[in-house]
């Protein structure tokens, strides 16, 4: 380098580790050094439609055949945000020679139903990733063992959680009005609420549990559950592979429903909720299904308020009530009527929303993408939230709160408290027990 | 013969078309061919399908052929050749060099319908040794294999097991020339690939490609089918080079989506040569005085809402005499030529009798 008539020799360094920002995305990457240093193109000679004949054979798993690589899924995918995906990806690896069925990229997928969406060639995830997941599962591919695990504690005790079936009515001991138990105060009733699993057991659903139940109660409505003999719709393990264990749910979860006499299923779950909506009427069993939203948002006007809560907030849109069953507005009927709640939009909403992933799987495989994604996806969704200035995240998909909760600490965004709907309604009501 | 004549020069699609257009409103035309049957390319090359919808050639080409044939109001020239125009428009005398010698014909107007040539792919820049490796072959001889049902590699008669079209040759090209889009290269490629599919099912058929170009119904008529029905792969992404290994041949190019070269063994290479102006449309443009454009191809002189008049008045032209056309293309402009010549000479008799 000549500096002033003197010649310096460029010096060398070698960093340990670069930070690498792409001027279109965005998207930083780190790079050991030795990456940026030296490399060779992997030359591509299996091109062909040899793992299209595979996929041909899964019922189901066409359409990624029908790809013609515009690209269009690539901006949409949750995952590619937060790594390297999409379908049109996915369609070209199979093509120059992946077998799917023992690639990681198999599990990335959370169905959101984002692309599809956007797809001009319809090439459907939603129905590709369970039937590929399945050959998977059937055929020995690989499949990540957490995601094994959910299967036998499901398949075993009837919940993702692995959680005692005795133990599922638990929560309402403590939701301060009486919880009706079908199996032990038999009789018709309007409303079989179908708690599903995580408002049964986990300590954050179960709190939204009670809210509801708080809630449903002092709207005066006639509703009740099942309690221990409660199992999972199963619609996400369907999702993740288990077409057999889904099926199996299928008939143990009619049989008991034969049993009583109900108006309407509502559940908290939009997972649940789709399969009722969607897998269920398949195999011939047809339910009046509800979101608890779609219960709530036209009695709003009923709803004795006790309080202003002073709250701005944003909304996130769980990929199975919105995207894949087209309800964006129950939810916000109910924020908008909450006296004190001001409701900002993020970015990605509605049909447009990001994906929390957990969805298909993805809420039991935290672990197997973490080395395969730069962060989750609920991280990612948590930052877009805290953009916005708001001081909670509102949610209603009982996966979501404890994702996002946890998404929250880790990107240091704590002050971002996240709720389900049920509990602010709870609480503005004056119903609450803490209120 | 006389001013109320229409004389349509070359007797393929376009030209039977025009001919057969002007004795349809109740006109006389002279179709001048030069070589010694009527068809144009479709037959002179040996097509199998008409494109997009496959149906064969020669019985259609055939019916074109038979209308104009049949209909006294026409007068059809083989092996004849236009060597001279003189006159003027309503009034033009026409030599014409035949089997019997030079003769004369009178006309009002002229359509010229003298059509395309396909590609060369030895000249040039053109690397994908056409001319080295037997089973290096264009779409053409394609057709005239498929035209027989037998698709087979030429250096060994063995039916091939991995096909790939090479998309854009001799199109899109500053080197070469033709800076154009050949505009029915995919849909012709993609309508192959389908029959090789139907005759070979045990075959892998891909093709490589800049970006497809279906425009219209090809794109849900060709292109979609040859994906999702007949599992044609398409790849983003161009050859660069044909190189011979063992009895095969290895084709490298680049990937463009996944960024990463490909090196893949194919049993034939066809490579989808596209049209340049046939040497009669050349001949033609210089005989009869019409401006060229830089391409070689007869000029439209009339915009986007005149296709067919050229910079000499009373002289029309119509179909791939006029660039890049496709069947559909090459019949509905020959319709509009008859329509305006018909018209020119119709203009003239009024003018006469007035």
């Amino acid at each position: 380098m000549p500096i002033g008539g003197r010649k310096v020799p460029p010096r060398a360094v070698e960093k340990e580790t670069a930070t690498v920002a792409s001027s279109i995305s965005g998207r930083e990457v780190e790079l050991p050094a030795s990456w940026n240093r030296m490399f060779e193109p992997r030359v591509l000679t299996g091109t062909g439609p040899d793992g299209f004949d595979a996929l041909a054979g899964m019922p189901g798993a066409e359409s990624l055949e029908w790809c013609y690589g515009c690209g269009k899924c690539v901006p949409v995918c949750p995952v590619d945000l937060v790594g390297e995906y999409a379908p049109r990806k996915l369609h070209r690896k199979v093509q120059t020679g992946t077998d799917l069925t023992a690639d990681s990229d198999l599990w990335l997928c959370t169905t959101c139903g984002n692309c599809l969406r956007v797809c001009p060639k319809e090439v459907d995830m939603i129905q590709i990733m369970p039937a590929v997941r399945e050959s998977a599962l059937t055929s020995g591919g690989t499949v990540p063992g957490e995601l094994q695990d959910v299967f036998e504690k499901t398949f075993r005790y009837g919940n993702a959680l692995g959680e005692n079936p005795r133990r599922r009515a638990q929560w309402a001991r403590s939701a301060g009005v009486p919880v009706r138990v079908l199996p032990s105060d038999p009789g018709p009733v309007d409303v079989l609420f179908y708690v599903e699993d995580y408002w049964s057991y986990h300590p954050r659903g179960q709190d939204a549990a009670r809210a509801f139940a708080r809630v449903a109660t002092a709207l005066g409505i006639d509703w009740a559950i099942l309690g221990p003999e409660e199992k999972t719709l199963g619609d996400s393990q369907r999702l993740a592979g288990e077409k057999g264990l889904f099926d199996a749910l299928v008939e143990d979860v009619t049989a008991t429903l034969a049993k009583y006499e109900f108006a309407r299923i509502v559940t908290p779950d939009p997972h649940g909720f789709n399969a009722l909506k969607k897998e269920y009427p398949k195999r011939g069993h047809i339910f009046e299904a509800l979101h608890y939203t779609q219960l709530l948002a036209p009695l709003v006007s009923q709803v004795n308020w006790a309080k202003e809560l002073d709250l701005t907030v944003t909304f996130h849109d769980p990929c199975y009530l919105g995207r894949h069953n087209g309800e964006y507005d129950a939810p916000r009927t109910l924020i908008n009527a909450i006296p004190g709640v001001r409701l900002v939009e993020m970015g990605r909403c509605r049909e447009n929303g990001y994906c929390c992933g957990g969805g298909g799987g993805g809420m039991w495989l935290d672990g197997f993408t973490r080395d395969l994604t730069t962060e989750r996806l609920s991280e990612r969704r948590v930052r877009e939230a805290a953009q916005t200035g708001a001081e909670m995240l509102v949610v209603c998909c009982p996966y979501e709160v404890s994702r996002f909760e946890d998404a929250a600490k880790s990107t240091g965004n704590g002050h971002l408290k996240v709720r389900d709907i049920i509990e602010l309604i709870d609480e503005a009501m004056g119903l609450a027990a803490d209120a | 013969m006389s001013s109320q004549t229409v004389a349509v020069i070359g007797g393929g699609p376009g030209g039977l078309r025009a001919a057969h257009a002007i004795t349809e409103i109740g006109g006389q035309v002279v179709l001048i061919e030069q070589r010694e049957f009527l068809g144009g390319t479709p037959i002179a090359e040996n097509y199998a399908g008409l494109t997009p919808s496959g149906e064969p050639a020669e019985p259609q080409i055939r019916a074109m052929i038979e209308a104009v044939t049949a209909h006294p109001a026409a007068d059809v020239r083989l092996s004849s050749q236009v060597t001279a125009l003189a006159g003027e428009p309503g009034a033009f005398t026409l030599t014409v060099a035949g089997a019997d010698g030079d003769q004369t014909i009178e006309c009002g107007s002229i359509v010229i319908a003298t059509g395309f040539g396909h590609f060369d792919p030895g000249r040039e820049t053109q690397m994908y040794g056409y001319y080295e490796y037997p089973d290096v072959i264009t779409l053409p001889d394609l057709e005239a294999m498929l035209k027989t049902h037998t698709v087979v590699r030429p250096s060994n008669g063995e039916p091939p097991e991995r096909i790939c079209f090479i998309q854009c040759v001799g199109s899109r090209d500053r080197h070469i020339g033709n800076e154009y889009c050949s505009k029915v290269c995919c849909g012709v490629a993609s309508k192959e690939a389908i029959e090789i599919r139907q005759l070979l099912p045990g075959s892998k058929v891909y093709i490589f490609y800049i970006d497809m170009r279906m425009y219209g119904y090809w794109e849900n008529e060709i292109y979609w089918p040859a994906q999702e029905k007949h599992r044609v792969q398409y790849v983003k992404g161009m050859i660069t080079e044909v190189l011979a290994k063992g009895d095969r041949l290895l084709v490298r190019g680049e990937d463009t989506t996944m960024g990463r070269p490909m090196e893949l063994l194919m049993d034939l290479v066809v490579l989808s040569v596209g049209m340049e102006p046939s040497a009669g449309t050349r001949q033609m443009a210089g005989v009869l005085g019409v401006a060229q454009n830089r391409f070689g191809f007869i000029d439209a002189v009339g915009g986007p809402l005149d296709t067919v008049s050229t910079s000499r008045k009373g002289i029309f032209a119509c179909g791939a005499a006029l660039g890049p056309a496709d069947l559909e293309d090459t019949v509905s402009s020959a319709a509009a030529a008859a329509m305006k010549a018909f018209g020119c000479v119709r203009a003239n008799a009024t003018a006469t009798a007035g």
